[in-house]
This record gives structure tokens, sequence and C-alpha cells, in this order.
């Protein structure tokens, strides 16, 4: 299985498609958004900071554990990081899988881990309308 | 060792980074009440060598602490 996984601080491009292995037959996207409510306030924007090191390490570790159970080919896993407006994506993942259901498993596992034990720290800057 | 803080523990610290010579018997609780008596451990993390680390668990010959509070990336 290949991974790649980046931080950056620019808004999140998406890495161009390429084409899938024949034994792909799935490829599932994930983009979580800045909202403009956070716990009932508005906000303008999220402004994230992380261990890079720590976080990359933690990062490949879960996708390496969650390959045995839901087998992929590929993922693509990108964080933004600094200062996020309302409506930009501050994460985004892709998934190649040969069916749907490793896929959709994969993408979901892996956020939740992502949200358990990976160090990374987001705090809401208000000023949303 | 350098001992680094994130988020809410570096404004409570109130430092990002410091060095320290520590001992391979001390821990990231002894090591934190030296470098930030301040800073009370109870709802924060510690990472040793990029590896989550318990409070009093020595930390042997590693090169690295870091002290943060939950994660909430994504």
């Amino acid at each position: 299985m290949e991974a790649s996984v980046e931080f950056t601080t620019a808004p999140i491009v998406e890495p161009a498609v390429l084409k899938a292995g024949l034994e792909t037959g799935a490829e599932v996207e994930f983009r979580g958004i800045v909202r403009q409510m956070e716990h009932g306030r508005p906000i303008a924007g999220l402004d994230y900071e992380a261990h890079i090191p720590m976080a990359e390490r933690q990062i490949r570790r879960i996708i390496s554990d969650l390959n045995a159970s839901c087998p992929c080919h590929a993922v693509w896993f990108i964080h933004r990081l600094g200062w996020v407006p309302v409506g930009e994506a501050s994460l985004y993942i892709r998934i190649h899988a040969s069916h749907r259901e490793p896929a959709f498993r994969f993408c979901m596992a892996l956020i939740d881990e992502l949200k358990k034990d990976v160090p990374i720290w987001k705090r809401a800057l208000e000023g949303g309308n | 060792m350098k001992v680094l803080a994130f988020s809410t523990a570096r404004e409570i610290a109130g430092f990002a980074e410091v060095e320290i010579h520590v001992d391979p018997w001390d821990t990231p609780r002894t090591i934190v009440a030296r470098v930030a008596p301040a800073l009370a451990v109870g709802n924060l993390h510690a990472a040793v060598d990029y590896e989550h680390w318990e409070w009093d668990r020595p930390v042997g010959e590693a090169t690295e602490l870091v002290i943060f509070p939950p994660v909430s990336g994504g």
C-alpha cells in the first residue's frame, strides 16, 4: 500500500488524479471543512497547530494498522495547519481500494483515530457573522 | 532533553521549548515540576520521543518530552 502524509499551511491542493491501479474498484474522498458555528457561537475560522514529526509518525502507524483490517491500495492524507477560514478545508483524505466497503471503513476509522491520538490542536477564533 | 509545550500547555508553561538536563529515572511529572511548576498535569498528556507516555514512567535516554492538552485535529 502507498501512503502520502502531508501537512501544509497553504490552502489544500488535492493531489493530481492519478490513474488508479487495475485492481482499484473504489475511490473515496473526504474533505473536512471549517464550519461557521463552533459550540453554538459564530467563528471566523480555526487556527491549527501540530507537532508535525510526531503527528506524521502517528498517522503513518494508524494507516499501516488499518490496512490489516481494511486493505487499501493507496492513501493520501493532507492536514492544513495555521489559520483556516470558515468554508475552507482543513483535512483531505483519498482512499483507493478494491471495494467500497474497505475504502469507506478505512476513511472513517482514519478520521476517528486522528481525533483520538494525533498531536494536532485547533482553536476557534471568534468574529464570524 | 528538549521539552516542548503545545497549545494551552504552552500558554500556561510560558515557553514553547526549553532544554534541561534530566536523569534516566526522571519522569515527565518530575521534569514538568522543574520546568513549569505552575503547570497542573491533570488534564494534559505527555509524549516522549514521539510516543505517548505515562506521567510516572522514567524517560531513560530519550531526547524529547512533549506536553500538550487533549488533541483536536480534523
